[in-house]
C-alpha cells in the first residue's frame, strides 16, 4: 500500500489525504522547500498507490548559531524533527515510526549528538508515540504555542522539547531523566 | 546585491560621517548635494553612484532612471565595474528590474564581469546570488565557471557542481541561444561523464578530486544524462559497480534506484526493471541493506509485471514467487506496513501468473487462486479504513465467475464462524462498495440482442448479477444496493451497542453505506460524466427526486461524520452543481484549504465560481484573495523560491526539481482561473480591473504557446468506480476540469474585453492627434488580430475541447466579435461594398447568442430549480449579450472620437458598419435585458412562501421509490436540509440580482 521515498516538490500537489486532517498544520511554500533545498534526504514520504501523500517527515540537521555557543541552551549538531503527519488512513501501520527511524538514521549518519523535537503538552496521543520510540522530555518550553489546542480560555500552551540520544552520544549526555522540571522561555529555543 | 532588494546597501567605510548619515537616514536631497561635491572633489565613480542611487528615491522619472543610464554605460565601457557601485546600482533600479529593464542585459553581465576580475574575493559567491535571484542563468554560468577554474583544487566541491549545474540550467533554459545550446549540453555531459570515469577508476576518491562523490553528485549525473545524453550510456552506466543503481544502493542511497525504474518503465526497458528489482530485494535478504529498504508496493509492482512480460515468464515469475517466499518468511520482523506490503506483493504476483499456471485443470469453478489470495487479504486487512481501495482493482479484474465465486463463498465468511456485529456490519458495508464497484465493470454484463421472442428490447445488456435487461450500469442491482445498505444502515442506527462501538472502529460503517447508496442514487438519477457534446441541460437528462435524495442522504451523513474530507468534498461538488454556491462554501471553508494546497485543491470549489454566484465576491474579505495573495507572495521573484538553499547546500537533485516546481506553478491553470474569476467578478459588478491581464505581474511567464498545466488533487474523493469507467468527479463537476486550452481561452477573452473598455486618461492629450490616433489604431488592429486568430485556432484545435456548452459558445462569440470589430475598424468609409463577412459574422454572432438563453422559464417548481442547476450558462449569456453590447458601443465611440477628432469626416467609419453594429448593440442589449428578467423571476418566485415543502415534494413525489432514503435520514434532518438548499438558492439569486447589468 505504501512506498517510501524522498521527497519531491510535485509532491505538495497530492497532500490533500495528510493536509486536509485538521491535526496537520499546511505551511508556505517556502517553507517545505527550504526544507528540500538544504535536507533532501531528511524529507521523506509514503505514498499510496495512486501517488497520494499519505504521510511524511520534513526534519533537518543543525546546531544553534555560533553566537550561542556559550549560552546554557546552545544546542549542538543534532537532528531536528520539524513535521511528522500521516493521514486518517494510514494510521496504526507504523508509518510515522518508519519515517522516524529514518530521520534518526540519516541523523547518525550526518554524526548528530540527537534527535530532538517539539510537541504539545497536551497532545498525549504523541507524547506517548514518541516515548515509546525512546524519546524523553528535555525541558519544558513555556507559552511555546500561540494557541492552546484544547482550552480556548488559554492563549497559549507549554511545549516539551524532547529527545532521543544517537550513536554518537555514548554517554547520554544530552538527555536527562528530570527534564520536565527544566523550565525555559521560547527565546531561549532556536 | 540581493539583500539590498527593500533597503539600501551600506556605503563603505571611507565615505564621511556626514554622507554616511544622510543615506542611512534617507535623506535622499541631501545625499544627492553632499555626493555630487565629493565627486566633483575626489573625482571618485563610487559617490557619482551614491548620488544616482539618492536620486532614484526621488520622484522623478529622469531621475529614477539616472540608474539605468549609468548601467548602461558600464556595460558599454568594458571596463571592470566597481562592486560596491553595482550594489548602490542594483538597489537603486530593483523596481524596474524584471519588468522594463533585464537584469541579464546590464546588472548581470558586469556582476560576471567583475567576478572574473576578482575571483579570489567572497563577494564572488554573492554575486551569483544575486545573478541566480534574478535567475539570469547567462552570467550565473559565467560566474559559476569563472569560480569552477578558480578553486578547482579546493576541498569545497560545490564550485564544480555549481558550473556544471548551471550549465545545465542553461541548456534547457530559454535564455540559451540556439547556438550554444548544442555546446552547454555538450559540456555537461562530458564534465559529468569525466567526473563519472574518475570515480569508476579510482580506488577511493579524495576530497579534492574532481569525481563524484555524493548522492546528490551521482543522481545529477544521471539527470543529465537522461536529459542530454543517449539510452545506451544511461543503461550502461546504470549497471556499473560503482555508480550503478544497485552499487548505490549497497551505500543506502535509494533515490537513483526509484527515479530509474520510472524510467526504465517509460523506456519499456523490463529486463532492465527485472534485474534491477530482484538485485535490490536480494540486497536487503542478503542484509547487505536493511531488509525492507526497497520493500514498496511499486517495487513489487513492477518486479511481478517486469517478470510477466520476460521471455521465459515462468521462470521469472518463479523468481519473484521465490524471493517474495524469502520475505514472507522475514514477515514476522517486518513492521505493519512492510507486512501489508509483503501481502499485497502476493496479491500482485498471483494476477500477474498466467492463467495455464493459476489454473492448469481449466477449473470453471469461480473459487479461483486470485479469489483465494483476496479472500486472505481481506482476512487480515478487512478492518482497515484502505481495505476497499486495496482490493478493489483486483476484484475489478476478475472474471465474472471468480465475481459470483468471491462475493457469495468468499466475502461473507471473512469475519469467522461466530463474529462480533461489528465485523459483520463491516463486512456488509464492504459488501456494498464492491457491488456498487462491480455495476461499473463490464464483465458484469452480457451483450444481449436488440430483438428477443419479436420484441425489441430497450436495454443493451443482461445483467449477470440479476439475469434482468440492464443498461450500463444495471439499475436494478443499483437499486438493490441503495435498499440493501439502507438497511445495514437502519440495523447500525437502531442497535446502541452497535453504536458504542464505532468510536473504536477505523471507519465508520455508516460512512461506507452512505457513499455507496449516494453515488448509487446518483447513478440512478441518471448523472454521468461531463461530455462535451453534451445538448441538455442537468434538469432535462436527471430524475430530481433521486438527485435529491442522494444529496440529503450525503449530507445528513456529512452531519454525522463532519470529519469526512471526502464526502465534504463530493457534497460540495454536488450543491456547486445544484446552484447552491453558499452552502457549497459554508462546507469548503472548515477544510482549512490554505496556503501551499491551494493550487491544487482550489479548483475544486473556485473553478467557474464567478458564473454561479458573483455574490459570494461581495463578502467583507475578497473571495480570491488568499489564492491571489499566494501566488504574488510565492512567485514575486523571478528566481525558484529558496533555490539559494539548494545551490549553498549541494543539493543538486533540488535545484533541478524546484526549477521545474516553479516554472509548473508560474503555468498553473488555478493560477489563470485565479485571475480570471476574480476579474469576471469584478466586471459583473462594474468594479475597476486594476491592470491588464497581459500587464499582469503573473502572467508574466504566459505566451501564446505556454502549455498551461492543471494540477488539481483529487485524492480526497470518495471513489468507489472501477477503472473500466470515469471517476466520481467527472460525473459531479459543472463541466470539464480546468485545462490548458479552457485557460488560453479565458486569457485572450479577457485580453480582448481590456482593449474595449481601456480609458484613456484623462490628461492624456497628445501633441500631434493625427499620429496618435493612427497608432491607436494600428495597436487595436494588431491586438484584434491577434485575439481573433489565437481564439479561432484554439477553438479549432481539437475535436473535443474541455469546455461546457456555455462556455462554448462563449469563446465562439467572442472570437467572432474581435474579428467583426476588427473588420469594423478596418473597413475605409469610402468602401463602395463593405466587406460581405461583416454582415456574416454579425449574423453568426446574433445566432449563436440566440442559443444561449433558451430555456429561461420560471412558471413551475421544476423549472425554477431548474433554472437554479443552469446558473453558469445564465451567466455566460449574460456576458457574452455585455461582451455584444460592449463590442459594438466600443466601434461606435470610435466613430464618434474619430468624426470629432478629424472634422472634415474622412476617418469616421462606414455608415454600412455603424447600422451592423447598432444592430449588434440591440441584439446585446436584448439578451442582458432577458437575462436580468430572468433573473427577476427567479427572484420572485423562490421568494414565494412554502419552498420548504416544494423542494420536499421534489426530493419524495408521491409516486416515487424513497423508502430506503427515508429509512436513513430520521428525526426531521430533511427539513432543516431544504431550509439550508433553499436558503442558499435565494443567497445565489440575490447576489444576481444586484450585479451590474449595463
Amino acid at each position: 500500500m505504501a512506498n517510501f521515498r524522498r521527497f519531491r516538490p510535485e509532491d505538495l500537489n497530492k497532500l490533500s489525504k495528510c493536509n486536509l486532517d485538521p491535526l496537520t498544520e499546511t505551511y508556505e511554500l517556502g517553507f517545505y522547500l527550504q526544507y528540500y533545498a538544504k535536507w533532501p534526504s531528511l524529507f521523506q514520504v509514503a505514498e499510496d498507490q495512486d501517488g497520494n501523500i499519505i504521510g511524511y517527515i520534513m526534519g533537518k540537521l543543525e546546531s544553534s548559531p555560533d553566537v550561542y555557543k556559550f549560552s546554557e541552551h546552545y544546542l549542538p549538531w543534532h537532528a531536528h524533527i520539524t513535521a511528522v503527519t500521516v493521514a486518517p488512513e494510514a494510521r496504526r501501520l507504523g508509518i510515522g515510526k518508519m519515517l522516524t527511524e529514518q530521520l534518526e538514521a540519516a541523523g547518525d549518519d550526518g554524526n548528530a549528538w540527537f534527535v530532538d523535537l517539539f510537541v504539545r503538552k497536551t497532545n498525549y496521543k504523541a507524547i506517548k508515540f514518541y516515548e515509546s520510540m525512546g524519546y524523553s522530555v528535555f525541558r519544558v518550553v513555556k507559552d511555546y504555542y500561540g494557541e492552546h489546542s484544547t482550552d480556548p480560555t488559554q492563549d497559549s500552551e507549554d511545549a516539551y522539547d524532547m529527545r532521543k540520544p544517537l550513536k554518537r552520544d555514548v554517554k547520554r549526555e544530552h538527555v536527562r531523566e528530570d527534564g520536565k522540571n527544566h523550565e525555559v522561555e521560547p527565546t531561549d529555543v532556536w | 546585491m540581493s539583500n539590498y532588494a527593500y533597503s539600501p546597501p551600506p556605503l563603505k567605510n571611507s565615505v564621511d560621517m556626514q554622507l554616511q548619515s544622510a543615506f542611512s537616514d534617507g535623506n535622499w536631497p541631501t545625499v544627492v548635494r553632499l555626493a555630487s561635491k565629493r565627486f566633483a572633489t575626489f573625482k571618485d565613480p563610487y559617490y557619482e553612484a551614491i548620488k544616482i542611487c539618492a536620486e532614484s528615491q526621488l520622484d522623478g522619472t529622469a531621475e529614477k532612471c539616472a540608474a539605468l543610464v549609468a548601467i548602461d554605460e558600464l556595460v558599454k565601457s568594458k571596463k571592470t565595474p566597481d562592486i560596491d557601485a553595482l550594489e548602490l546600482y542594483e538597489f537603486a533600479c530593483r523596481d524596474f528590474l524584471g519588468y522594463e529593464v533585464e537584469y541579464a542585459d546590464g546588472l548581470g553581465p558586469l556582476r560576471a564581469r567583475w567576478v572574473k576580475a576578482n575571483a579570489t574575493s567572497p563577494l564572488a559567491v554573492q554575486c551569483l546570488q544575486s545573478c541566480l535571484m534574478y535567475w539570469d542563468l547567462v552570467s550565473a554560468q559565467q560566474i559559476a565557471t569563472t569560480l569552477d577554474k578558480t578553486f578547482a583544487n579546493s576541498p569545497d566541491r560545490r564550485y564544480m557542481f555549481w558550473s556544471i549545474t548551471l550549465t545545465f540550467l542553461l541548456s534547457i533554459s530559454p535564455q540559451c541561444t540556439e547556438a550554444s545550446r548544442k555546446i552547454y549540453s555538450m559540456l555537461t555531459v562530458r564534465q559529468l561523464e569525466k567526473a563519472a570515469d574518475l570515480t569508476e577508476s579510482s580506488e577511493k576518491l579524495e576530497k579534492t578530486a574532481r569525481g563524484l562523490l555524493t548522492e546528490e553528485e551521482v543522481c545529477l549525473y544521471y539527470k543529465v544524462l537522461l536529459s542530454h545524453g543517449t539510452k545506451e550510456e544511461f543503461l550502461t552506466r546504470l549497471q556499473s559497480p560503482k555508480l550503478g543503481a544497485i552499487a548505490q544502493l549497497r551505500q543506502s542511497r535509494k533515490l537513483l534506484f526509484c527515479e530509474a525504474l520510472d524510467v526504465l518503465e517509460k523506456w519499456g526497458k523490463w529486463d532492465h526493471i527485472y534485474n534491477l528489482c530482484r538485485e535490490a530485494l536480494n540486497l536487503g535478504l542478503e542484509e547487505v541493506t536493511t531488509p525492507f529498504l526497497v520493500c514498496d508496493l511499486r517495487i513489487w509492482k513492477k518486479f511481478a509485471s517486469s517478470a510477466s512480460k520476460a521471455t521465459d515468464n515462468d521462470a521469472a515469475l518463479a523468481e519473484v514467487q521465490k524471493t517474495l517466499n524469502k520475505f514472507i518468511e522475514l514477515k514476522d520482523k517486518a513492521t505493519p506496513m512492510y507486512k501489508k506490503n509483503i501481502s499485497l506483493a502476493l496479491l500482485e504476483t498471483t494476477f500477474k501468473l498466467p492463467s495455464t499456471t493459476l489454473n492448469p485443470n481449466h477449473d470453471q469453478s469461480g473459487l479461483s487462486p486470485r479469489v483465494v489470495q483476496i479472500g486472505l487479504y481481506l482476512d487480515q486487512y478487512y478492518e482497515r479504513l484502505a481495505a476497499f481501495d486495496d482490493i478493489k482493482g483486483y476484484v475489478a479484474d476478475l472474471s465474472f465467475e471468480e465475481i459470483k465465486s468471491f462475493m457469495d463463498d468468499v466475502l461473507p465468511k471473512i469475519p469467522g464462524e461466530n463474529p462480533e456485529n461489528k465485523n459483520e456490519i463491516i463486512i456488509k458495508a464492504m459488501e456494498c462498495k464492491l457491488r456498487y464497484l462491480l455495476t461499473t465493470c463490464p464483465q458484469t454484463l452480457s451483450p444481449q440482442s436488440s430483438v428477443i421472442d419479436g420484441e425489441s428490447q430497450r436495454k443493451p445488456y443482461k445483467c449477470r448479477f440479476c439475469s434482468r435487461p440492464a443498461s450500463s450500469p444495471c439499475e436494478f442491482c443499483l437499486k438493490k444496493i441503495v435498499s440493501d445498505a439502507a438497511d445495514t444502515y437502519s440495523k447500525i442506527t437502531a442497535d446502541k451497542e452497535l453504536l458504542a462501538a464505532i468510536p473504536g472502529l477505523d471507519r465508520d460503517p455508516r460512512l461506507d453505506l452512505a457513499v455507496a447508496m449516494g453515488t448509487a442514487l446518483l447513478k440512478l438519477a441518471g448523472l454521468r460524466p461531463y461530455s462535451s457534446d453534451a445538448t441538455h441541460s442537468l434538469w432535462e437528462v436527471i430524475q430530481p427526486s433521486l438527485l435529491f435524495q442522494a444529496v440529503l442522504l450525503l449530507d445528513n451523513q456529512l452531519q454525522i461524520t463532519p470529519n469526512d474530507n471526502g464526502l465534504r468534498l463530493l457534497l460540495i461538488q454536488l450543491y456547486l452543481l445544484l446552484g447552491c454556491a453558499s452552502y457549497a462554501y459554508q462546507l469548503w471553508v472548515p477544510m482549512g484549504v490554505k496556503r501551499t494546497i491551494q493550487d491544487a485543491l482550489s479548483p475544486l470549489f473556485f473553478d467557474r465560481i464567478s458564473t454561479i454566484a458573483p455574490g459570494l465576491f461581495q463578502g467583507t474579505r475578497p473571495l480570491m484573495e488568499p489564492l491571489r495573495t499566494y501566488y504574488s507572495y510565492t512567485l514575486q521573484n523571478p528566481s525558484p523560491l529558496r533555490i539559494w538553499d539548494a545551490f549553498s547546500s549541494g543539493s543538486y537533485t533540488s535545484i533541478l526539481d524546484m526549477t521545474e516546481y516553479d516554472k509548473t506553478l508560474r503555468t498553473s491553470c488555478t493560477l489563470m482561473m485565479t485571475l480570471v474569476e476574480e476579474r469576471r467578478a469584478t466586471r459583473s459588478f462594474g468594479g475597476k480591473i486594476d491592470i491588464d491581464i497581459d500587464d499582469h505581474p503573473l502572467t508574466a511567464d504566459i505566451f501564446d504557446d505556454t502549455v498551461l498545466v492543471n494540477k488539481t488533487d483529487y485524492g480526497s474523493f470518495p471513489n468507489l468506480e472501477s477503472v473500466y469507467g470515469a471517476p466520481i468527479q467527472e460525473y459531479l463537476r459543472l463541466g470539464p476540469g480546468l485545462s490548458n486550452e479552457r485557460s488560453h481561452l479565458h486569457y485572450y477573452t479577457e485580453k480582448y474585453l481590456d482593449l474595449l473598455t481601456y480609458k484613456v486618461p484623462q490628461p492624456y492629450k497628445p501633441a500631434k492627434p493625427a499620429d496618435a490616433a493612427a497608432r491607436e489604431k494600428a495597436y487595436t488592429l494588431e491586438v484584434l488580430s491577434h485575439v481573433s486568430e489565437t481564439l479561432t485556432t484554439l477553438l479549432q484545435s481539437s475535436q473535443s475541447i474541455p469546455l461546457t456548452p456555455a462556455e462554448h459558445t462563449y469563446f465562439s462569440i467572442l472570437s467572432l466579435l474581435s474579428s467583426a470589430v476588427s473588420i469594423a475598424l478596418s473597413t475605409p468609409r469610402t468602401d463602395s461594398h463593405p466587406p460581405e463577412t461583416l454582415s456574416l459574422l454579425t449574423t453568426s454572432i446574433k445566432s449563436a447568442a440566440g442559443t444561449l438563453r433558451t430555456g429561461f422559464s420560471t412558471t413551475s417548481t421544476e423549472k425554477i430549480i431548474g433554472s437554479l442547476t443552469e446558473l453558469h450558462s445564465t451567466a455566460l449569456a449574460r456576458d457574452t449579450g455585455i461582451a455584444i453590447k460592449q463590442s459594438a458601443a466600443f466601434v461606435l465611440a470610435w466613430n464618434e472620437k474619430e468624426n470629432a477628432r478629424d472634422r472634415s469626416g474622412r476617418s469616421g467609419l462606414h455608415k454600412e458598419v455603424i447600422s451592423e453594429m447598432k444592430a449588434l448593440e440591440a441584439a446585446g442589449v436584448k439578451v442582458v435585458g432577458e437575462v436580468k428578467a430572468h433573473f427577476g423571476k427567479l427572484k420572485e418566485g423562490l421568494s414565494e412562501s412554502g419552498w420548504l415543502d416544494r423542494v420536499l415534494e421534489v426530493t419524495f413525489p408521491e409516486d416515487g421509490e424513497d423508502e430506503a432514503v427515508r429509512r436513513v435520514v430520521k428525526g426531521g434532518e430533511e427539513e432543516e436540509w431544504a431550509g439550508r438548499v433553499v436558503d442558499s438558492w435565494r443567497e445565489s439569486v440575490k447576489g444576481w440580482v444586484s450585479v451590474n447589468w449595463q
